[in-house]
């Protein structure tokens, strides 16, 4: 286990700058706009707005988590595609071969480091952007009477609704993601960087070759690539959000997880990460048995 | 193969019978068998692809081989992982991960190797410019192979394998480093193996060498008995046709004067033909690399 946390801790080390310095520069630009927004053309601001609402403070706090996550799957599809390969790119594979460690507790210390820490990272920029909407919201009721900003409790109510939400739904979909990024990993292994375009352009190819040769089955993309695009997409859908995030009543993260917890489909999630072990695997044997420097 | 392996009693380090290594069609080694007992140690030395770094490779279980190798008596292409907790090596010194810090190496290393000691690479360190803050990539060419010396030298390994460890190194770090891993690492207990180009360098530390040509062993021996086996003569000119008459295995004109190297002639013999020495690796290793039968027992 001290192992495996310190290769963790090298993945942080290596790889901060995605998940630790960029969204903190994205923080620090958000900043910097709202501050501007609050100091720019006043007089046209409307007046008479109330935020107060728990509702209004939930879809913000949902906003901000949805598109943090989004940044997050992105970032993740590079890491993988990049720590795979760092070490030979840096030219640190022997270095790393003269530890007491398999490959495979390496690579995999490399999935375990984009499913742990790196999210963990990112949930913290969630819960500082969050923080900085509420001192917005407040900023801006102080320089418009008009405005009612949201009240403490109200704040603490919703984002702990949302967060709670927002960080299971994370962690199911990152691992429901899993397979995806440790084929990503696998393709690194054993061609770099050329893993982002191919990774896209394999399953494509399948597909392709599956509709020319045995035609479009029941499915216009083929049944490989329509099985792909419903592997990609996870329960989160659009109608779950209109039930649980879209009426007047307020958010409640339990009923909504659970709720998550019913439409995904456990099959395929824990086949997911049987796959992703194998990938791994797979990816482990190749560095062993074929990249000695 | 020339080799004086009877002397070995204890368990040996390593292992090798009947080594090979393919790759494709192309054979590398082409069946090596010697053993290194603990304690020594052994200099490798070979012309550029005569299959050194596959050999060390293989020892290191970083590929794989045909026939039996046992290094601590284990397969080190099965059991890399483990192995590594008793075997450091160097095998290219710009291979240290650059992101890190020197604190930070040494901290995951506390937790990634369990006989690694930061307190021993620190006080390795102490006396030159490598500052514990200093980001390794920041460091220049010598600093991190100091750096990568105290490494592994503050693990607790009982093999050290090091290929190559300072080339591209100036010759004020190179002997600084042999220095260093002679006075502060080697005991009885520990094996080195090391290959370098740089073979007169290393002469003064090794208690055995091995020549390898063309992926065949053509010497396995112990210095003290290249000492009293091979012979140097730099021969009178009117002893020429003296000396060529003792079949020298290599001869060679320096500015109008013969050199001859003679295996396993009497000194006595030789002594009347001129001044005799004790070859030098580097002119032993030109000798035997140029002799035609130079590989009389290989397999």
């Amino acid at each position: 286990m001290k192992t495996i946390t310190a290769l963790i801790q090298r993945e942080y080390l290596e790889h901060k700058g995605a998940f630790l310095y960029a969204p903190a520069v994205i923080l620090g630009l958000l900043t910097l706009v709202l501050l501007t927004a609050t100091g720019i053309d006043r007089p046209r601001l409307p007046t008479g707005i109330a935020v107060n609402s728990g509702k209004v403070v939930e879809v913000a706090f949902l906003a901000v988590a949805a598109l943090w996550f989004v940044y997050l799957l992105a970032a993740l599809f590079f890491y993988f595609a990049d720590a795979f390969n760092a070490d030979r790119r840096n030219n640190a594979m022997l270095f790393w071969k003269s530890m007491p460690v398999s490959d495979f507790t390496v690579l995999g210390a490399k999935l375990l480091a984009g499913l742990t820490i790196f999210p963990a990272l990112i949930l913290v920029a969630v819960l500082i952007n969050a923080v900085l909407l509420v001192v917005f919201a407040l900023f801006t009721a102080w320089q418009l009477p008009g405005m009612v900003p949201p009240d403490l409790l109200t704040v603490l109510g919703a984002g702990g609704q949302v967060g709670l939400f927002a960080i299971v739904s994370m962690l199911l979909a990152l691992l429901w993601y899993a397979p995806f990024f440790a084929w990503v990993g696998m393709l690194s292994t054993l061609v770099g960087r050329w893993s982002i375009p191919l990774a896209f352009l394999i399953p494509g190819m399948i597909g392709l070759f599956e509709k020319l040769t045995f035609g479009a089955g029941d499915f216009d993309r083929g049944y490989f690539l329509t099985w792909i695009g419903e592997r990609l997409h996870f329960g989160l859908d659009r109608e779950l959000f209109a039930d649980e995030f879209l009426t007047p009543t307020r958010f409640e993260a339990v009923p909504a997880v659970a709720r998550l917890l019913t439409v995904v489909d456990w099959t395929q999630f824990f086949g997911g990460l049987a796959v992703a072990m194998l990938l791994v695997y797979a990816a482990s044997e190749y560095r062993r048995r074929f990249i000695a420097a | 193969m020339m080799n004086d392996l009877a002397q070995t009693s204890s368990a040996p380090i390593i292992s090798a019978r009947g080594l090979r290594k393919r790759f494709g069609k192309s054979e590398i080694l082409h069946g090596l068998y010697f053993d290194i007992p603990p304690g020594r140690i052994y200099g490798l030395v070979g012309h550029n692809g005569a299959g050194k770094t596959t050999t060390l490779n293989a020892i290191l279980g970083l590929t794989s081989y045909e026939g039996t190798l046992r290094v601590l008596g284990e397969d080190p292409y099965a059991r890399r992982a483990s192995l590594m907790e008793n075997v450091a090596f160097i095998s290219d010194v710009a291979s240290l991960p650059r992101f890190l810090r020197v604190r930070e190496l040494f901290a995951l290393l506390s937790n990634i190797h369990p006989k690694f000691s930061p307190q021993k690479a620190r006080d390795f360190l102490a006396g030159t410019d490598v500052r514990m803050e200093a980001r390794i990539k920041n460091l220049s060419k010598g600093m991190i192979a100091q750096l990568h010396l105290a490494v592994v030298m503050a693990i607790d390994a009982k093999l050290l394998v090091l290929d190559e460890p300072t080339l591209g190194l100036d010759i004020t770090y190179r002997k600084r480093f042999y220095r260093r891993l002679l006075e502060d690492y080697m005991t009885e207990e520990r094996t080195l193996l090391i290959t370098t180009h740089q073979v007169d360098e290393i002469e003064f530390m090794l208690s055995d060498i091995m020549f390898i040509r063309e992926g065949d062993l053509i010497l396995h021996m112990q210095m003290e008995t290249v000492s009293t086996k091979f012979s140097q003569v730099l021969v009178d000119p009117a002893n020429l046709d003296a000396a060529m008459a003792l079949r020298p295995i290599f001869s060679e004109t320096r500015f109008g004067q013969t050199v001859c190297v003679y295996d396993g002639v009497d000194r006595a013999q030789l002594e009347p033909l001129g001044t005799v020495s004790t070859p030098t690796l580097s002119d032993l290793f030109v000798a035997l690399m140029e002799r035609p039968t130079a590989n009389p027992g290989a397999r």
